[in-house]
């Protein structure tokens, strides 16, 4: 419980309504999409960035700790606050500024939904590329804070890379503003990128410019099996170390198949290994090219089937399998743990050999599903937390799962973001003075640690 | 309660946007997650029984559109439904709804209740009728009731011929009984054109929907055990609804209460895989319309999909389908055709702010489609968007077989 005066004043600021602390309603934010929680002691919906202020100088008047929150989707515990404190939750702050096609950006408040990006954009042709597999729920403030990912990021690049300027809170409640409505701006350092990322732990963003796309002529999509995991790893990497530059090019395992056709029937081949979802985009003539070379390439490591989506029902019908595989895991078992480790491309194939050794090693079973062209796999292990013995094989997996991405180059998370989920595995991917590094600019910014304490910094 | 089913919710929150209510408030406590996430503590002692639950658990339209969203293929619906007689029991009702309970759970009493009604209508005065309602609903934009019940007007049973097509059970749901007779006309139409013999049989009663919605479990199997007697009968082929709210109770609550209820289990699952919605009926036996040969005036028809046809039926590609086909519309649909109206039962007069918000955008969304009528074959969903018009801009709302009827040979 906050404090009597402490209460009033926040509700002074967004008024009765806007204010929640009775036990059934704080419960409602304690959770994310990870698998643990914490309650706040209490919760405020803000419409400004006056409001954001004003209640950041209450908290840090008085040290309570702030956490962000946009709807919740984030599989990492990014905003439960596990130090307790304010959710501040920026759902109802979700306005659309201004769409200028023109100049090719838009503006948006952090509460805004991915997919109302989308809707707003797609009348005049245009798109943000994007695509969280949470993006009918999530929000762009949520998005922004986990430098968030999606398939067709191969091609097009992650959040960060939409990112033309931005307005944050921070901690002191000072309004900072910084980046332009240009492509171009190399005005002072890059705070964007410092930003988004940052989990909430550096401030809180209140209105961003976000860059659009205008949408591709041609989409071709096809699914190609194969007998061999390893061949479809290879077909991965020669894809990519050919210069093709896919859309999308999603691998799913033999298990991933076979769970989703338990639960869909979708027609997927249960046989197959390894499975390929490919979509190319782009001008007409060019998609056509680039879809014989991978043809020829898929074929010479083996592919056993190419399946072609002639229409948009097609084609939504492929992605719709892979869109479901995390459901359809989470049906198996009480809990599902999905990570998201990312390796070089050409280490893919041996990656996928690793994470199956682990998985034997602890009697587990591990589905893999990967955004395999940016080599950003998601292993999924379906388990019950009620399960001691279980979980600490689960655990192990996972542990062993991070060391095996670090050995190989890649890293602890390609999209999800670190959260509660893997700041212990830190130092397996950076060294002490860097870690300190961060932490040094976490004090400059929020010196008494009130925005999101309890994370990885 | 099943521990299982619930600890599968992988808590992704894919419903959230799903959800009518959620889209409105933008608030978790209002979401299906939260809903589930606060049923799971509850089951497990961490959160007490409270108003302020049973609040958050009724703050919802029942109209499955989470479970459609749901990867993981969690039944929200029969989650909440339980949990909502769990708080009705800790927990008073509103005093409205504590009234239909006590008129639904008698046919005697809504036969009753609908004659005063009637009176009532004729006798307050039209300020009355301007300044009161029910939720935002003014009191003159109410439907009037029938003049007589639909199933005293009607026969019990219509034969045409000696060779019937099948026999048809028809359950009329209470408001076509009470409120919109010319609905039950039509179908009856409708049917004995297609050359149906007809069953209404007088002992059926209010489905019971309503009052499990509000944990009144025993007046709801009064209700349930009247209905699967009056229902249960050998010659009927198809048990024929005309609102696909009364066929969700027939063909998912009954059975999903049948071990609770200690209900024949027999009788409920024939009844059950019998059921039928007449939009998808007639849809499959489209053949069986012969439509007038007069030069048809068509008008410009969009049509409201009711949750639960969508949610519990699965049918309204059907039914979309058949106006595409009907030769006197042209159907334009609304982009947000399949959005929720705010209706849900009693979800508009419980919660009539969240609910002007979501019938004000259907009404936008149709507005658009410049047509001239608006079908819909949910009674719920028709009061709610016929009552929530704009004088000045005021569309027909009506029961598609309304406009079907007329126009066959």
């Amino acid at each position: 419980m906050l404090d009597i005066k402490i209460k009033n004043q926040l509700i002074e600021v967004v008024g009765q309504n806007r204010y929640l602390d009775r036990k059934e309603e704080l419960a409602c934010f304690s959770y994310d999409a990870f698998i643990k929680e914490a309650m706040p002691d209490a919760v405020v919906f803000v419409q400004t960035a006056d409001e954001v202020a004003r209640i950041l100088k209450v908290a840090s008047e008085h040290k309570v700790p702030v956490t962000g929150r946009g709807a919740g989707t984030s599989v990492c515990g990014a905003p439960i606050p596990v130090k307790n404190g304010i959710v501040l939750c920026f759902s109802k702050m979700d306005k659309i500024i201004e769409i200028n096609t023109a100049d090719r950006y838009i503006v948006v408040e952090p509460g805004v939904v991915n997919a109302d990006i989308q809707n707003a954009l797609a009348p005049s042709g245009f798109f943000y590329p994007p695509d969280p597999g949470s993006m009918n729920t999530s929000t762009i403030g949520g998005n922004i804070a986990q430098n968030a990912g999606g398939p067709r990021c191969l091609k097009y690049g992650v959040t960060m890379d939409y990112i033309l300027g931005m307005e944050v809170v921070l901690a002191s409640g000072k309004i900072v503003k910084f980046g332009s409505k240009n492509i171009k701006d190399v005005t002072g350092y890059k705070l964007c990128s410092l930003f988004c990322g940052s989990e909430g732990t550096l401030g809180l963003v209140t209105q961003v410019i976000l860059k659009v796309l205008p949408i591709p002529e041609t989409v071709k999509t096809m699914l190609v099996t194969f007998g061999k995991l390893d061949h479809t790893a290879r077909a991965v990497s020669d894809i990519i170390g050919s210069g093709i530059l896919p859309a999308a090019m999603e691998l799913m395992d033999k298990m991933t198949v076979n769970a989703i056709e338990d639960s869909s029937h979708l027609g997927l081949d249960r046989k197959a290994e390894g499975t390929l979802l490919i979509e190319i985009d782009g001008v007409k003539e060019a998609c056509e090219k680039e879809m014989d070379n991978i043809i020829e390439r898929v074929k010479k490591q083996g592919a056993l089937d190419i399946q072609y989506a002639q229409t948009p029902e097609d084609r939504e019908r492929l992605w719709t399998a892979r869109r479901s595989a995390y459901g359809v895991f989470a049906k198996l078992a009480p809990d599902i743990l999905s990570e998201d480790v990312t390796v070089p491309v050409s280490k893919v194939p041996v990656m996928i050999k690793r994470i199956n050794k682990i998985g034997e090693r602890h009697g587990l079973k591990i589905g893999v599903l990967a955004h395999a062209g940016d080599g950003n796999m998601h292993p999924l292990i379906p388990a019950d937390r009620n399960n001691k013995e279980e979980w600490v094989r689960v655990e192990k997996a996972f542990d062993e799962i991070f060391h095996a991405a670090a050995e190989l180059d890649g890293t602890l998370s390609g999209e999800h973001g670190i959260g509660l989920a893997k700041s212990d595995y830190l130092p397996l991917v950076m060294n002490k003075d860097t870690i300190e590094l961060m932490s040094r600019i976490k004090h400059a910014v929020d010196p008494d640690n009130i925005l999101n304490p309890g994370k990885f910094v | 309660m099943n521990q299982k089913t619930l600890q599968n919710c992988g808590k992704c929150g894919l419903c959230l946007n799903a959800c009518p209510v959620y889209k409105i408030l933008k608030e978790e406590q209002a979401s299906p997650r939260a809903r589930l996430q606060l049923i799971k503590a509850f089951e497990e002692d961490r959160l007490l029984s409270s108003p302020l639950l049973k609040e958050i658990i009724s703050k919802c339209l029942m109209c499955g559109s989470c479970t459609g969203a749901c990867p993981s293929g969690i039944d929200h619906y029969s989650q909440f439904m339980e949990m909502r007689q769990k708080m009705a029991k800790d927990h008073v009702e509103n005093p409205m709804v504590k009234s239909m309970i006590w008129l639904l759970s008698q046919e005697y009493r809504t036969r009753l209740g609908a004659k005063m009604a009637k009176l009532g209508q004729k006798l307050v005065p039209e300020r009355f009728k301007e300044k009161y309602g029910l939720g935002n609903i003014p009191l003159k934009r109410l439907p009037e009731f029938n003049i007589t019940p639909f199933r005293e007007a009607a026969e019990e049973t219509i034969s045409h011929g000696s060779k019937p097509a099948g026999t048809i059970v028809y359950f009329t749901g209470c408001a076509t009984n009470y409120l919109y007779d010319d609905t039950g006309f039509s179908t009856l139409r409708i049917l004995e054109h297609m050359g149906y013999r007809v069953i209404i049989p007088k002992k059926q009663t209010c489905c019971g929907i309503p009052l499990l919605f509000h944990g009144a479990q025993k007046a709801a199997k009064n209700n349930i055990v009247t209905n699967i007697n009056a229902l249960d009968l050998d010659a009927a082929d198809t048990i024929l609804v005309d609102c696909a709210t009364c066929g969700t109770a027939l063909k998912h609550e009954y059975p999903l209460f049948t071990e609770t209820l200690g209900l024949d289990k027999t009788k409920v699952e024939k009844i059950a895989s019998k059921v039928e919605d007449i939009m998808s009926f007639i849809q499959k036996r489209f053949h069986l319309l012969s439509f007038t040969k007069d030069s048809i005036e068509k008008v410009k028809a969009t049509y409201h999909i009711p949750c639960h046809l969508k949610n519990s039926f699965g049918s309204h590609e059907q039914a979309q389908t058949l106006l595409n086909r009907l030769p006197c519309i042209v159907y334009s649909p609304a982009d947000n055709a399949d959005q929720c109206c705010g209706g849900g039962g009693s979800f508009f007069y419980e919660y009539p702010e969240i609910s002007k918000q979501m019938v004000t955008k259907k009404i936008e969304g149709v507005k658009a489609t410049l047509a001239d009528i608006w079908l819909t074959d949910c009674p719920v969903c028709r009061m709610n968007l016929a009552g929530n018009m704009e004088e000045k801009n005021e569309l027909q709302v009506v029961h598609p077989v309304k406009v079907i009827a007329p126009f066959l040979n």
